[in-house]
C-alpha cells in the first residue's frame, strides 16, 4: 500500500537528490564544464568563507526570516481563529475571502507587494502618510532597517491561513466536557485558553510547527521577488543565495553545496526539535 | 453582578469584530488593489497621487491577456496538470496514510516517517537539474502528464503525512464494527468510511492542488513548447528584458488565482472537518 | 485491516486508474507534428530564443513564417522560455546535448558555450556570405569576442543613451541638455526637492547595476582601455585612480543628493516607473526601453540625447549584443545558417529592430533608413559614428570571474552609497576581486 508513494517518491525525488548532493562535491560550474571531477569539500568551503558575501551573515538572515515569519504567522492564525471559533452570519464567506492568500502564488505575491512597499508611489506609504503616522516616505524594500520587516511581513500576510485553519479545526476539537469541568473549577477565559485548550491541541502545533520552519527556509520566493537578496545583503537567506548561485553565477557545485548545508541544517533542527518536544510530553 | 458580566459580553464582541474587520481589510486590500490595476489604461498605472480607483477602467488587460497572450491554452494546461497530480496524490497519500496509520512495527513506522519529513527539507533547486537530466534520457519534455507526475512526487510526502493523521482518527473499531452491524461492502463504505474518509480527501486534494497550480520552476524547466506552457508559466513570461507588462500581468494574476480560490473556498470547510479531532462520534 | 477498507481501498485504486486511463488523450491534445515524414526532404529546425517578450515573440513568429513561406519544406519551431529563466534554461538544454539548431546567444553567454564547446565556428559560413561586408565593424568585433572567431552572428545592439523628460526639465526651467556629466549632475540635484516628491536621477540600484554605474563613473578616467573597460591603458585597476574615486564619491552624492532613497534598491522596472511618473526625468537605457516608453508618454514629452561625457572629454560606452548561433548538436547546420542569415539580413534586421527597439547591425541600414538617424534615435546614430568621443570598450566577459561579479558589486555599491563603506574600502575589494 505504501509501494506506489515509495516509487514515486524514490524516482523523483530521492534519486535527482543523489545525484544533486554529488554535484555539491564537484566543481560544477556551467561557465566551464570541460573538467568536472570530485573537489571534496571545497564548495562547501568556499561559500563559507567568501569575503564578498558573509556567510554568517546569511546564515542570520534565514534565522531571523524563518523565527519571526514563524512566530508571527502562529500568533496571528491563532487570534484569527480564536476569533472564528464561534459561529456567526457569513462566517463561510468571511473565511473564504480573508484566507485566499494561501491562494497566490509566491511570484505573485512578491510582485504586488513589492509594488505596495513601492517607497515613492507605494499604497502602504500613501496610507500611512494620509493617516498621519509618517511625514515622509519610507523606503520599506530598500533601506536596509525596514527591507526584512517588510518581507517578513509580506510572508506572514501569506501564511497566516495555514495556522489560521490548522488552529481553528485544532480548537474546534477540544471536547466540550473539558471546557465545561473547568468552568465549573472557576477558571476564567484566559485560565480555559492555558491550560485546557493549548496543551489539548499540543500535538497538532507540535508537528505543524516544524513543518511550516521547513517550508519557510525552502521559500525563497517572496524575497527573491522583492528584494532579491539585498539591500547589501541584508535580506539574503540561504535559499536566496542559492538560488543565485545556480541561476546568476551559474556555478552549481556551490548552489548544490548551499542546498546540502540547508538540508543538514533542518535534518539537525528537526532531530533536536522532536527530542525536546517529546521530553516535554513526559514520554 | 448582571452589568458587568454584560459590558464583558460586549466589549468580546466588539472586540471580535474590530479585529475580524483589521484581518479581512489587511487580506483583501492587495488583492483590491492588483485587480483595479488590472482595469486601469497603461498610462495610469504610474500616477503619483494613487488612484484607488481607476478614471477610464478599461478591460483592455483581459482583452490582451486572451487574444495576444493565448492565455485560454495555459488556463487549460494548469487545469490538466492540477487536477490529474492532485487526484492521483491524494489517492496515493490514502493509500499509504492508512497503511502508515496502521502499521505496527514501530521501527518501520519510523524509518517511513523520516523518509516522508526528510522530503520536507529538500530544496527545489537541489533536484532541478538532475530531473532535467533523466527527463531529456527519457524524452519526457513537453508532456504535460509527465509533469503531473513529478507534481504528485513533489506533494505525496506532505499528503500522506495529513492522511496518516486523519487515519490514526478513525479507530480501527470502526471498521469492524461496521461488519458486524451486517452492513454490505458497499453500504459500509458509502455509510461509514467514505464519510470519514472524505474531508481527509477533499483537504489532502486542496493543498495539493493549490501548491501544484502555483508551481513554476520546475515547469519552466520541463516544458518546451508554447501550447503547453501552464499559468505560472505563462505570468512570468510578461516580464522580459524592457520590463513588465502590467496590464496583462495584473490581468493574469487575477484569472491564475480564481480557480485556487475558489478549491480553496470550497475546501476549507473539509480541511476543518478533516482536521478537527473527535468529529467521530461513534 | 478490516476488509471492508481494503476492498473500499482497492476500488479507489481502479477508479484512479480508470480516470487517469480517461484522462490521458486530453493530455496529448495540440502537440505539434515534429517528425518529418521520410522522402520528403522536410527539415525541422529547433530555434530557442532568450530574450523573450510577448510582442517580440509575435514578431519573431511573423519573421519564421515568412521565411518558411519562401522554404516550403522547412518548419521551424520556435521555443520561448521566460525571459527569467531563458539563459538558464537554454544553458541546461545545450548541456544535456538536446537537439537544436538556432539559438539565441548574448555578450555573457558566449564564452560559456564555447567552453563548453556547444557552439559551432561560423567562419565557413560568413565568408561566403553576400552581406557580410555590409556588417559594421562593431557587429564583426561583437561576432569575434570570443578567441577572435565568429562564435555567433549579432542581431541586436544594446548601447545607453541618455533619456530625458524635457516636460519636466522645462518646467524647472532647463531647457538645454547637458553635454558632459557634470553639467547632468547639476540639473538633476538642482531640481530635486524643488516639488515634494521631485528627484533628478533614475539610479539603478540592483540588477546588474554596474552596466550603468560604470559608464558614469569612469567617463572620468582618461586612458581606459577599449579592451577591458576595468583596465586603463597602463594596465591599473580603473577605479584604483584618483580620478576614478573622485567619481565614485561625485556618483554617491548624486545618489544622495538626485535620487529617491529607495532607488538602492530599484531594479529595471522601478527605473522606468520613475521616468514615466516624472519622478526621475534622467534616465540611462538600451534602446529596447524606447517601445515601452512609448506606450505610456507622449513624443513630446521626452528625448534621447547621447551619454554625457566625463571630464575626459569621452563617454565610454558598453556594446551589449544578442546574436544568433549554431549548437553543435545540430543536425541542420546548413539550413540554420539559411535561416540565420535571413533573419540578419539587412532587410529583416532593419524592420525587426524597429519594431523591437534595439540597434541593427548593418552599416547600409543606417545610411538608407531614416528611422535609425532621427528622432530619439539620433542620439544612437550620433554615438555610432563619433568614435573619439564615444568609445566602445569591452567588459571582460572572456574571464570566469565575470559571471559571479554582479553578484559581488551590488551589495558593495550599495553598501557605498548608504555610507556604509569607504571609497578606498572599496576600490580595494573590488581590486582584490579582479586580481
Amino acid at each position: 500500500m505504501f509501494v506506489p508513494t515509495f516509487v514515486f517518491l524514490a524516482t523523483f525525488i530521492y534519486y535527482p537528490l543523489c545525484k544533486g548532493v554529488v554535484v555539491a562535491f564537484q566543481n560544477y560550474n556551467m561557465f566551464d564544464l570541460t573538467n568536472v571531477h570530485f573537489i571534496g569539500f571545497k564548495n562547501f568551503a568556499d561559500v563559507i568563507s567568501d569575503k564578498n558575501t558573509s556567510f554568517w551573515k546569511v546564515f542570520l538572515n534565514t534565522i531571523e526570516w524563518t523565527f519571526f515569519s514563524l512566530l508571527l504567522q502562529f500568533l496571528l492564525g491563532f487570534v484569527l481563529a480564536l476569533t472564528l471559533r464561534k459561529p456567526f452570519r457569513g462566517r463561510g464567506i468571511y473565511t473564504g475571502l480573508v484566507f485566499y492568500t494561501w491562494a497566490l502564488s509566491g511570484f505573485a505575491i512578491g510582485l504586488i507587494w513589492s509594488w505596495l512597499f513601492n517607497g515613492q508611489a507605494g499604497l502602504v506609504n500613501d496610507l500611512l502618510i494620509r493617516f498621519h503616522v509618517i511625514e515622509k516616505p519610507i523606503g520599506f524594500l530598500s533601506d536596509p532597517r525596514y527591507a526584512m520587516m517588510s518581507v517578513i511581513a509580506t510572508n506572514v500576510w501569506y501564511g497566516v491561513p495555514f495556522f489560521g485553519i490548522m488552529l481553528l479545526a485544532a480548537l474546534q476539537s477540544v471536547p466540550n466536557d473539558l471546557y465545561e469541568a473547568a468552568i465549573i473549577d472557576g477558571a476564567g477565559a484566559a485560565r480555559r485558553l492555558f491550560s485546557v485548550t493549548i496543551p489539548y491541541i499540543k500535538p497538532t502545533i507540535v508537528s505543524t510547527l516544524l513543518l511550516r520552519t521547513m517550508w519557510i527556509v525552502n521559500f525563497p520566493d517572496i524575497i527573491y521577488a522583492m528584494t532579491n537578496g539585498g539591500p547589501v545583503n541584508r535580506t539574503n537567506i540561504l535559499s536566496t543565495l542559492m538560488i543565485n548561485k545556480v541561476f546568476r553565477q551559474y556555478d552549481y557545485g556551490q548552489g548544490a553545496a548551499i542546498g546540502v548545508i540547508i538540508m543538514t541544517l533542518l535534518g539537525v533542527y528537526s532531530v533536536i526539535y522532536l527530542q525536546v518536544a517529546a521530553k516535554k510530553d513526559g514520554t | 453582578m448582571m452589568t458587568t458580566r454584560k459590558t464583558k459580553k460586549v466589549c468580546a464582541g466588539v472586540g471580535r469584530t474590530v479585529l475580524l474587520t483589521l484581518f479581512l481589510v489587511t487580506a483583501i486590500l492587495p488583492l483590491y488593489w492588483i485587480f483595479v490595476t488590472s482595469l486601469k489604461n497603461p498610462k495610469e498605472l504610474y500616477t503619483f497621487p494613487l488612484h484607488y480607483l481607476p478614471r477610464h477602467p478599461t478591460l483592455a488587460g483581459y482583452k490582451s491577456l486572451f487574444s495576444f497572450s493565448n492565455f485560454g491554452v495555459y488556463f487549460k494546461n494548469s487545469l490538466l496538470v492540477s487536477l490529474g497530480a492532485s487526484f492521483g496524490a491524494m489517492v496515493l497519500s490514502v493509500l499509504s496514510g492508512f497503511a502508515l496509520s496502521r502499521l505496527k512495527a514501530k521501527k518501520g513506522k519510523r524509518v517511513l516517517e523520516l523518509i516522508l519529513y526528510f522530503s520536507q527539507t529538500i530544496p527545489t533547486f537541489i533536484i532541478m537539474v538532475p530531473l532535467f537530466t533523466i527527463f531529456q534520457k527519457l524524452g519526457l519534455f513537453d508532456k504535460l502528464w509527465a509533469l503531473s507526475l513529478v507534481y504528485i512526487a513533489t506533494v505525496v510526502a506532505f499528503s500522506t503525512i495529513m492522511s496518516r493523521s486523519f487515519f490514526d482518527k478513525v479507530p480501527v473499531s470502526l471498521e469492524e464494527a461496521a461488519m458486524i452491524d451486517g452492513c454490505t461492502t458497499v453500504q459500509s463504505l458509502r455509510h461509514v468510511i467514505l464519510p470519514i474518509t472524505l474531508p481527509g480527501m477533499a483537504a489532502i486534494f486542496c493543498f495539493a492542488f493549490i501548491n501544484i497550480w502555483n508551481e513554476l520552476f520546475l515547469a519552466v524547466m520541463l516544458l518546451m513548447s508554447p501550447d503547453k506552457m501552464t499559468v505560472p508559466v505563462a505570468l512570468n513570461s510578461f516580464i522580459s528584458k524592457a520590463g513588465i507588462s502590467w496590464d496583462t500581468m495584473s490581468a493574469g494574476i487575477i484569472i491564475a488565482l480564481l480557480p485556487t480560490m475558489i478549491v480553496f473556498g470550497i475546501g476549507q470547510k473539509y480541511i476543518v472537518a478533516g482536521l478537527t479531532e473527535g468529529s467521530v462520534k461513534e | 485491516m478490516g476488509v471492508h477498507m481494503k476492498t473500499a481501498l482497492k476500488s479507489l485504486s481502479v477508479l484512479f486508474l480508470l480516470v487517469a486511463f480517461a484522462m490521458m488523450p486530453l493530455y496529448s491534445q495540440g502537440s505539434k507534428e515534429t517528425v518529418a515524414p521520410k522522402g520528403e526532404e522536410k527539415v525541422t529546425l529547433t530555434f530557442v530564443e532568450v530574450l523573450t517578450s510577448p510582442s517580440r515573440t509575435k514578431q519573431l513568429q511573423d519573421i519564421i513564417a515568412d521565411y518558411e513561406k519562401l522554404h516550403p519544406n522547412i518548419t521551424i519551431n520556435l521555443i520561448s522560455p521566460p525571459y527569467e529563466q531563458a539563459d538558464n534554461k537554454l544553458t541546461m538544454m545545450l548541456n544535456s546535448n538536446q537537439e537544436l539548431d538556432i539559438v539565441e546567444v548574448r555578450d555573457h553567454t558566449i564564452k560559456q558555450f564555447v567552453n563548453n564547446k556547444k557552439i559551432i565556428d561560423l567562419t565557413p559560413y560568413l565568408e561566403k556570405w553576400d552581406e557580410y561586408k555590409d556588417l559594421l565593424p562593431l557587429t564583426v568585433e561583437a561576432a569575434k569576442t570570443v578567441d577572435n572567431t565568429p562564435y555567433l552572428l549579432p542581431q541586436f545592439f544594446y548601447i545607453k543613451g541618455l533619456f530625458v523628460r524635457t516636460d519636466v526639465l522645462a518646467k524647472y526651467g532647463i531647457t538645454e541638455m547637458p553635454k558632459t556629466l557634470d553639467e547632468m549632475y547639476a540639473d538633476a540635484k538642482n531640481i530635486t526637492g524643488k516639488v515634494a516628491g521631485q528627484y533628478g536621477y533614475g539610479f539603478r540600484g540592483k540588477g546588474s547595476p554596474f552596466k550603468i554605474s560604470d559608464l558614469l563613473i569612469l567617463a572620468n578616467v582618461p586612458n581606459i582601455s577599449k579592451d577591458n573597460i576595468y583596465r586603463t591603458d597602463d594596465g591599473e585597476f580603473s577605479f584604483n585612480t584618483p580620478e576614478a574615486k573622485k567619481s565614485l564619491t561625485a556618483y554617491k552624492d548624486l545618489f544622495e543628493k538626485a535620487a529617491p532613497s529607495d532607488s538602492v534598491n530599484w531594479g529595471f522596472n522601478e527605473q522606468v516607473n520613475g521616468f514615466i511618473s516624472g519622478t526621475t526625468p534622467f534616465l540611462v537605457q538600451d534602446p529596447d526601453t524606447v517601445s515601452m516608453i512609448g506606450a505610456s508618454l507622449d513624443a513630446s514629452q521626452y528625448t534621447v540625447i547621447p551619454m554625457p561625457v566625463g571630464k575626459s572629454g569621452k563617454a565610454y560606452l558598453d556594446y551589449g549584443f544578442a546574436g544568433l548561433g549554431i549548437p553543435t548538436s545540430s543536425k541542420h547546420p546548413d539550413e540554420a545558417w539559411d535561416f540565420i542569415s535571413y533573419v540578419v539580413s539587412a532587410g529583416v534586421n532593419a524592420k525587426f529592430c524597429k519594431e523591437y527597439g534595439p540597434l541593427p547591425v548593418h552599416a547600409s541600414t543606417y545610411q538608407t533608413d531614416p528611422f535609425f538617424s532621427s528622432g530619439v534615435y539620433k542620439a544612437w546614430e550620433t554615438e555610432m559614428s563619433q568614435p573619439d568621443t564615444y568609445v566602445f570598450v569591452k567588459y571582460p566577459l572572456e574571464s570566469a570571474k565575470y559571471p559571479a561579479w554582479a553578484q559581488t558589486e551590488e551589495p558593495s555599491m550599495q553598501a557605498f552609497v548608504l555610507g556604509q563603506t569607504q571609497v578606498d574600502d572599496l576600490v580595494g575589494q573590488w581590486e582584490t576581486y579582479w586580481k
